[in-house]
């Protein structure tokens, strides 16, 4: 991870008073600014030529408790794709306050949205600062410290096996009549009214929550003139499970199956992203041994194909080709199978573990992956020759729904989405994680920003996935079978870590680490006040949700048919977008 | 840094007029659909034909029966935390409560140990004996981190994966389910996936050899279930 290096860092401190530098214990440097000053600050370091922090990461906020005042803490992380470097930025919420950053950066909008609707922080100058995930009228703060874990049961809602068939379920430790509290349909209407305040045009569509379309959960308003669409907004938050708040509440590695759950299509990524985070959090990160660093790049990229496969799939279904689900879907049932071999489960999969993975590979696993990596090529070429060149792919393809470097910058884009408008952001080149500094591979880079380069860049991450899992099978051959999988700390009292994960501290600090996942950066931002074996705050930065936010701009003035485009491309996934 | 370009004339050629004129597009299209037509069938015909789980696939658990091939500590576990020396068919459970700590959703595990009610002058006065295991499967995550936590290798993980049932009562097993899945699990697969003291096996195959339905997916071909290192190899088999 490339952080802003102190002399920059310094310069900053000396050129405004009112800048604070610190450096927290994990050695990760940051800057405190008063919210005062907070926006000034911010338009000096995107613009200058020296920082040129211009691309949006993440804006969260810190609940320090009660009795702290001022209780709340904004927390911004910037990139900058001149220097390659980030920086955080803090800032204290006085009076439950911060400014809104949506003008230096639209994607700040849903982020905003967000801290209100989990912490009751005010954004001064939002446009519309509504709910995110949850229903206009709900009354809580849910990551607020003094909201419970399991909620306030206030509801009353039994069992109709109860009700009907008097069957005796009161008692059983499985079973609650009572509730935490649910929307009610006027809730839901206040809910989408408060979306969009102003109509520009005759007719609002809903598209979803459910739709086979929208892939999950997703709640569309779509105001229409016609067939064009003139304002858009997205309600989400239909499966939100509130995972942060269950990080706060559980250990370390027990974690880790709950972020199978948030991006279930590609499971191991989330794994690995969450894993690294705290690695690094522990100072770990470059020790961990070989064999498990070259066994978790094979996976993580072979859950990539896995991924951009079952996206290929509905993609092309979606646009009416429908060969294309039944073939992907053979070649991902396939890795499905070596998941389910090596790790013992084929979607949840819960494989890595802080510190390496859980176990060695089993007898003809590489010989497995060998055999699907060699055959896989012909497949991809196959798809091509059916999409790639044919008109009607061509016609629902091109030239819609253009991102540009800008949007890509404003609103935090990552993954195949900001490298298809041709920004080679690509955090395993950047940090350079687990054995990705030591594989040779090519980012693919798109030109125009439209759907047909969404379409191919994923295309040939495929390939150049494939071509890096074909060098880790060549060098993993290369280890010997009694070579540990598990990082093995020199004074096992001062640090404890095992498998499965009991008495596992992480120091006091902070850190904020991701990795490129099949839908964009996943970073985690872990902050403990001390050395705990629950963190204080887990942010999951998702590279869905802040990708989803850019289609209520991209879709404005297009046809509603390219709704379905558009999303496709983007791909999200509701369970990261609404965690 | 490696970078490689994509777009329509960088590394994808527009249509021809040829190609516009003559559904040359359509016609590779349907190429490809018509060599696929010829292929053999991928699909498992469900209800008639299953595949066998993987050796390390995580379904219900099982509650392992002493069996002789307790792992080495096993006593020592026992004198630790006081338990009744379990006799050969009884369980290895110690109601040390691992599982339940390493658990992500611990209030799925009631496990209670009681005393026994026997005279002073009893061997086993004092001793404690494992009275309640009920495990609540409906909040399971089927992580695996249980069985890893297990000092005595006793809860595992089994190939049963039909868990649908109609009332949330069912979801519920008690000790003696728990002990009976195991039971039928270890006399099934025990020797692929355990060795001689419960410790898995180091040679657990990717899948079983024996899986007729599962190659259909990959077209009759099944790996020849080498060690997959190759220092391993030399002293072992043969590299062909």
């Amino acid at each position: 991870m490339s952080w802003i290096s102190l002399d920059k860092a310094k310069g900053l401190e000396s050129k405004f008073d009112y800048v604070k530098l610190e450096q927290s214990k994990t050695g990760i440097p940051y800057i405190e600014v008063p919210k005062e000053k907070l926006i000034e600050f911010l338009k000096f370091l995107k613009e200058d030529p020296n920082y040129s922090f211009k691309m949006f990461i993440d804006w969260t906020v810190i609940d320090h408790g009660q009795k702290e005042n001022p209780r709340f803490q904004g927390v911004l992380i910037l990139f900058s794709p001149d220097h390659q470097e980030r920086v955080i930025i803090k800032s204290w919420a006085t009076e439950e306050k911060l400014p809104s950053l949506i003008e230096l950066w639209p994607g700040a909008k849903w982020a905003e949205r967000e801290a209100w609707d989990m912490f009751g922080v005010r954004y001064e100058g939002h446009e519309n600062l509504v709910r995110m995930f949850m229903w206009e009228g709900y009354p809580y703060h849910p990551l607020r410290k003094d909201f419970p874990i399991k909620g306030y049961e206030e509801v009353e809602l039994p069992s109709l096996n109860e009700v009907e068939r008097n069957d005796q379920l009161e008692g059983m430790f499985n079973y609650s009549r009572m509730h935490t509290a649910l929307p009610t349909l006027e809730d839901l209407e206040r809910t989408e009214k408060i979306r969009m305040p102003r109509k520009k045009a005759q007719v609002v569509l809903n598209w979803g929550p459910l739709h086979p379309g929208t892939h999950g959960t997703i709640w569309f308003l779509l105001d229409l003139d016609g067939e064009y669409v003139q304002q858009c907004d997205i309600i989400i938050g239909q499966l939100h499970r509130g995972v942060e708040k269950i990080a706060e509440n559980i250990g370390y590695q027990q974690f880790i199956p709950y972020t199978d759950r948030m991006d279930y299509i590609a499971s191991i990524n989330e794994n690995h992203a969450y894993v690294v985070a705290a690695e690094k959090m522990l100072g770990i990160h470059e020790k961990i041994p070989e064999k498990a660093k070259w066994i978790r790049t094979m996976m993580a990229e072979l859950s990539r194909i896995n991924s951009h496969l079952l996206w290929l799939g509905t993609y092309a279904l979606d646009l009416g080709a429908l060969t294309m689900f039944l073939y992907t879907f053979r070649e991902r049932e396939k890795i499905m199978d070596i998941f389910e071999g090596i790790t013992g489960a084929r979607f949840t999969i819960n494989y890595f573990r802080i510190g390496g993975v859980y176990a060695d590979l089993p007898y003809g696993a590489l010989e497995a992956i060998e055999h699907f990596i060699e055959d896989f090529p012909q497949r991809l070429s196959d798809y091509e020759t059916l999409l790639t060149r044919n008109r009607i792919w061509l016609k629902r393809n091109k030239d819609v729904c253009v991102l540009t470097q800008q949007d890509v910058y404003d609103y935090g884009l990552t993954g195949a989405v900001a490298r298809a408008s041709g920004v080679p952001y690509d955090l395993r080149k950047i940090d350079k994680y687990d054995a990705y500094g030591e594989v040779d591979f090519d980012i693919p880079i798109g030109e125009v920003g439209d759907s047909y380069d969404r379409y191919l860049v994923r295309i040939e991450e495929m390939r150049q996935s494939a071509k890096i899992v074909k060098q880790c099978i060549n060098r993993l051959r290369e280890f010997s079978e009694d070579d540990p999988y598990f990082f093995e700390p020199e004074d096992p009292k001062k640090l404890k870590i095992s498998i499965d994960g009991r008495g596992l501290k992480l120091p006091e600090g902070e850190m904020y680490a991701g990795t490129d996942n099949p839908r964009g950066e996943l970073g985690f931002y872990i902050y403990n006040k001390k050395a705990a074996i629950k963190p204080y705050r887990v942010r999951i930065r998702s590279g869905a949700f802040y990708n989803l936010q850019v289609f209520t701009k991209a879709i404005i003035g297009r046809p509603i048919a390219d709704a379905i485009t558009l999303l496709s491309t983007i791909d999200p996934v509701v369970g990261e977008t609404d965690r | 840094m490696g970078i490689k370009k994509v777009g329509l004339n960088r590394n994808v050629k527009p249509q021809t007029l040829t190609e516009k004129l003559f559904f040359l597009d359509f016609m590779k299209g349907l190429k490809t659909t018509i060599k696929h037509l010829f292929r053999r069938v991928v699909t498992v015909d469900f209800p008639y034909e299953v595949t066998i789980p993987a050796i390390r696939f995580r379904g219900v658990h099982g509650l392992r029966n002493v069996d002789g091939t307790e792992p080495p500590d096993f006593d020592s576990w026992i004198k630790k935390l006081k338990i009744k020396p379990p006799e050969k068919g009884e369980t290895r459970c110690i109601a040390c409560k691992f599982c339940q700590a390493a658990c992500p959703v611990p209030e799925l595990f009631t496990i209670k140990a009681e005393k026994l009610k026997v005279p002073e002058d009893h061997p086993h006065h004092g001793l404690k004996v494992l009275a309640v295991f009920d495990m609540d499967l409906s909040k399971c995550m089927f992580c695996g981190l249980c069985t890893q936590a297990c000092p005595t290798d006793c809860i595992i993980h089994t190939d049963v994966y039909d868990l649908s049932s109609y009332t949330r009562r069912s979801w519920v097993l008690h000790k003696e389910d728990l002990s009976r899945i195991a039971d039928d699990f270890i006399a099934r697969r025990g020797k692929e996936k355990f060795d001689d003291h419960s410790k898995w096996r180091k040679d657990q195959k990717i899948w079983p050899e024996y899986d007729y339905p599962r190659t259909k997916i990959w077209e009759g071909w099944m790996p020849s279930f080498l060690p997959n290192y190759k220092k391993s190899q030399s002293n072992g088999e043969a590299e062909n």
